[in-house]
């Protein structure tokens, strides 16, 4: 059993605080990523999790061990770096089968660790060569390779697809996942993706500034931002988030335009108060073009600036109260600048927040 | 104090592994440089070691700056360094661009290059003390055979000759560190800076003066920081070639510290001298290493 | 000019500066296989008559004419002194620069410079000073005196080198070798010292060529065959009333080889490790 537990976790350098007291629970098994734009202490905390970076307060416990002070070779756990870090004078094999080299461990189970950990990720063809030698997607693979031969308690992968190109990008994704079904290990996960965060997790860590901002799981996260920031950082394009006041009801925005109060937040708001409005694209649509079964709905007409096709969709920009807004249009026609068009909005995925902190006014 | 203590054990690590370093460096050449220091304010002479404590304030230094040999000694150490630097420099770059155009037997052409490098200046004083002897020497000896001259020409003993023929010895061992310094920096530069100067309708010469040499300048003021930092070395070549002599006629300030210290058994105004000496060198070397990091960071813009 | 003609020019002021690079060191080489007799007959003889190892064996002691100097010991004074030096700053040198490399710690350009610094100090000013310590706690003309300076005049290069050498290894590199169970001092031994070999083999040799090839500091701090060094050794032909060219000669070719063999095998290296240290900021 390896849950791994941070427990206030502070980490300063010098007089200057990067990470200011964060607690988290990961399960035995559970693929966790941290999430957030750079500089908001996701790196750091994963490198106070390996021992890398001292822990300037707090305590991290690895089943139930606490580790503080612990050096990385003592924690049992394994890490994929940025830039994979493998080891450039030494073959692949040999990069593989280095922890257990150094554990001492007897040659025939050192050679049996590494085909076992060949054969999971396809690395047999390329066991003698060196990491020069192979290309960028090959040398991820080794990367993966050498932390599993130790079966550690826990993996830790720090922004390791940042380096690829798009297309191996989303490849390695897929392999990873796959990966942890097979070998079934707790996993942190650090990058500043949204959708690397999306699509691997079992749940979400959204960091910002040294604070944890929301954790949850990806829908979780997706469907009820805690706040402004969470919900323009998941999901793409961002959430449109116009200011205006309630009255009556409704929520009127500068000009003479409104929309009504989504349900979930009804009894929540009171009359004058001032709030933040948010939707993303996928519920705005035009009539015509909705799915069926969206719920409660709002008619907004709207000018298109600009359309943008992507086939199966077109990303429709046009503009309320002043603000950029973006919506999709489902079975997409041609749309020219400057065309007006009746949409709707589905109220059962707008959000309200408040305007002063960004919080999301559900709770 | 409690500041102190807490900087050393924040930073234990570095300076645990620094502390040799520091150590072998405190006990050989701080230390030392301390005790210099004081002795260059007493009238210290070998022979009489109490003198030691014969404390003269900055007689020794009023002494020195009122030198006429002195100055003449320095003003021909400053003249030395600045022909031969200058020289090599120049050399050094005219020898890598050459041999960075050469195609064929390019290899052995750097290895060639590299041999003076790896002689002891003694070895260089030694070698050009014998090819320029006026009697036995391959330099006189190729003249008369060729009957280019009648008489043999003193090459060490004239006082303009011998400091030639010092200078000589001197670029001979030193150009090369800089034409292998600046051969690196050919091969490292970038092609495409050069493509697209042409294009916008460089000449040969624009090319070099614009683009070349401004990237070579790093590689140039290593080599300068390099060689600076053992100026001192052409000790070693005048001590076999001449001895500073003849009759002080090729003395550099540090013969004349060597004769002062050892013949004339002055310690205390020796010490004085070396202290110029000293601030000399590290002139140099401050000088250029300031023009390194200032290169550096141009560089950073290609 | 055409092109054929540029060319042909290049060739030629090639050729010249490569033969004025080359010729003293061949001729010294060519006069050690000759007899003083050959060397100051007048008119010069420039096809030499006879060619004899006799000059090498009167230094080392061998075969008829035997001289007064102990080459011999010399060359063994030498060795130990450069090797024992070369080793020492090496490790000091190694533990200094990555320190330098790995670590943050507030002074540390300071550090550095006035590291440098003390490697300006000219031998003969610091010869002063050192002859009368040395002198005073024993240490002049034993070659553990020799051996200690040298190996503070080495530290410093050898540290600015393996910096510039330490800084070329990633970083990642010591710490996916600690999460792979090693311990700091594993990760150094395993992954990085031999990333970083060639660097820390350059900064051996220019240690070594530097502690073989110092006169200044040697001349005044060894007085006997017990610590006496080749190039200090070389001036004994001098203080003879008359030069014995021939010999000297000998003795020269006796200094250059080791040097020579030592650069030849490893000159890819010392290239790479004069840039890498100082360009690659």
């Amino acid at each position: 059993m390896a849950e791994v537990t941070l427990r206030k976790i502070v980490k300063n350098y010098g007089a200057l605080e990067v990470v200011h007291g964060i607690d988290l629970d990961i399960a035995h098994n559970e693929f966790v990523v941290l999430v957030g734009p750079s500089g908001c202490g996701k790196s750091t905390t994963l490198r106070m999790i390996a021992g890398l970076e001292e822990v300037s307060g707090g305590e991290i416990a690895i089943g139930g061990r606490v580790v503080n002070t612990l050096p990385p070779r003592a924690r049992n756990i394994s890490m994929v770096f940025q830039n994979y870090a493998l080891y450039p004078h030494m073959t692949v094999r040999e990069n593989l089968g280095f922890s257990l080299k150094i554990a001492g461990r007897p040659p025939a189970e050192i050679e049996k660790a590494t085909d076992e950990a060949a054969a999971i990720l396809g690395l047999a063809d390329y066991m003698d060569r060196t990491p020069g030698e192979l290309s960028g997607g090959q040398r991820q693979r080794v990367a993966m390779g050498r932390a599993i031969v130790r079966h550690p308690d826990v993996f830790l992968f720090d922004e390791p697809l940042s380096n690829l190109d798009a297309k191996l990008r989303t490849q390695m994704r897929v392999e990873i996942k796959k990966l942890h079904q097979k070998v079934k290990t707790t996993i942190v996960y650090v990058t500043h993706d949204q959708v690397e965060a999306m699509t691997l997790a079992d749940r979400i860590v959204i960091m910002k500034d040294g604070h944890i901002v929301q954790t949850g799981t990806p829908l979780e996260v997706f469907e009820r931002p805690a706040n402004t920031f969470v919900a323009t950082f998941i999901g793409s394009p961002p959430m449109n988030l116009v200011d205006g006041v309630v009255a009556g009801g409704e929520v009127r925005f500068a000009g003479d335009a409104s929309l009504p109060v989504p349900p979930a937040f009804r009894g929540r708001v009171q009359e004058g108060q001032r709030v933040t409005y948010g939707f993303r694209a996928d519920n705005l649509m035009p009539a015509g073009h909705a799915m069926t079964g969206i719920g409660e709905t709002a008619d907004i007409d709207l000018t298109i600036a600009l359309a943008e096709p992507l086939g199966a969709e077109t990303i429709l920009l046009s503009e309320l109260a002043g603000v950029e807004i973006q919506g999709k249009m489902y079975n997409p026609r041609a749309v020219a600048a400057g065309e007006r068009l009746s949409c709707l909005l589905a109220l059962d995925h707008a959000h309200l927040f408040d305007a002063e902190t960004g919080a999301s006014l559900r709770t | 104090m409690t500041r102190l203590r807490r900087y050393a054990r924040d930073h234990a690590v570095p300076l645990a592994l620094l502390s040799p370093a520091v150590l072998v460096i405190l006990l050989v050449v701080l230390l030392p440089l301390l005790f210099s220091f004081y002795t260059s304010f007493s009238n210290y002479r070998l022979i009489r070691p109490d003198s030691l404590w014969d404390w003269v304030g900055f007689r020794n230094y009023l002494r020195v700056l009122g030198d006429g040999d002195f100055w003449s000694a320095f003003g021909r150490t400053v003249l030395f360094l600045t022909v031969a630097l200058n020289l090599e420099m120049l050399l050094g770059l005219g020898l890598a661009l050459m041999v960075n155009r050469i195609t064929w037997g390019q290899r052995t052409m750097r290895t060639i290059m590299m041999f003076p490098m790896m002689f002891s200046p003694i070895l260089v004083g030694f070698q050009f003390k014998y090819l320029f002897n006026d009697t036995i020497g391959l330099v006189n000896n190729a003249l008369q055979s060729l009957g280019l001259a009648s008489e043999p020409i003193p090459f060490l003993v004239d006082r303009w000759l011998a400091f030639a023929a010092i200078a000589f010895a001197e670029i001979w061992m030193s150009t090369s560190i800089f034409a292998i310094l600046i051969l690196a920096g050919l091969f490292a530069m970038p092609k495409d800076p050069i493509e697209a100067a042409r294009v916008d309708g460089c000449s040969n010469w624009q090319v070099f003066r614009h683009i070349t040499l401004p990237f070579l300048m790093p590689f140039i003021y290593i080599a300068m920081t390099i060689r600076s930092l053992d100026v001192a070395r052409a000790y070693d070549i005048v001590d076999v070639m001449t001895g500073g002599g003849p009759a002080g006629r090729t003395e550099l300030l540090w013969t004349l510290i060597a004769r002062t210290a050892y013949d004339d058994a002055r310690m205390g105004r020796a010490n004085a001298m070396a202290y110029f000496s000293i601030l000399l060198s590290i002139f140099f070397t401050w000088f250029f290493f300031r023009k390194l990091m200032a290169a550096r960071r141009h560089l950073g813009a290609f | 000019m055409s092109r054929a003609m540029k060319d042909r020019l290049i060739w030629a002021v090639t050729f010249l500066v490569m033969l004025i690079i080359c010729l003293p060191g061949l001729w010294v080489v060519l006069s050690a296989f000759r007899t003083n007799g050959e060397i100051l007959t007048k008119p010069a003889v420039w096809i030499p008559q006879n060619l004899t190892l006799d000059n090498f064996r009167a230094i080392f002691g061998l075969g008829e004419n035997v001289l007064a100097i102990p080459v011999g010991s010399y060359f063994l004074n030498s060795l130990v002194i450069s090797v024992t030096s070369t080793v020492l700053a090496v490790m000091i040198g190694m533990s200094g620069g990555y320190a330098f490399a790995r670590h943050r710690f507030p002074g540390k350009s300071g550090a550095f410079l006035w590291l440098m610094l003390s490697r300006t100090v000219p031998g003969i000013a610091l010869s002063l000073p050192l002859f009368i310590l040395w002198s005073w706690i024993g240490l002049i003309d034993t070659k553990l005196g020799v051996i200690v300076v040298y190996t503070a005049i080495n530290v410093p290069f050898t540290v600015w080198l393996t910096e510039g050498f330490f800084r070329q290894v990633p970083r990642d590199l010591s710490e996916a070798a600690q999460i792979d169970g090693c311990t700091p001092w594993q990760a150094f031994w395993k992954v990085e010292f031999p990333l970083a070999r060639s660097g820390i083999a350059s900064a051996g040799i220019f240690a070594f060529l530097t502690s073989w090839n110092e006169y200044a500091l040697a001349s005044q701090l060894t007085r006997s065959t017990d610590s006496k060094t080749l190039p200090v050794g070389l001036m004994d032909f001098t203080a003879q009333f008359t030069i014995d060219w021939a010999g000297m000669c000998a003795m020269a070719v006796i200094i250059i080889i080791p040097a020579l063999i030592l650069t030849f095998l490893v000159q890819k290296h010392l290239i790479a490790g004069l840039t890498f240290g100082g360009v690659k900021g």
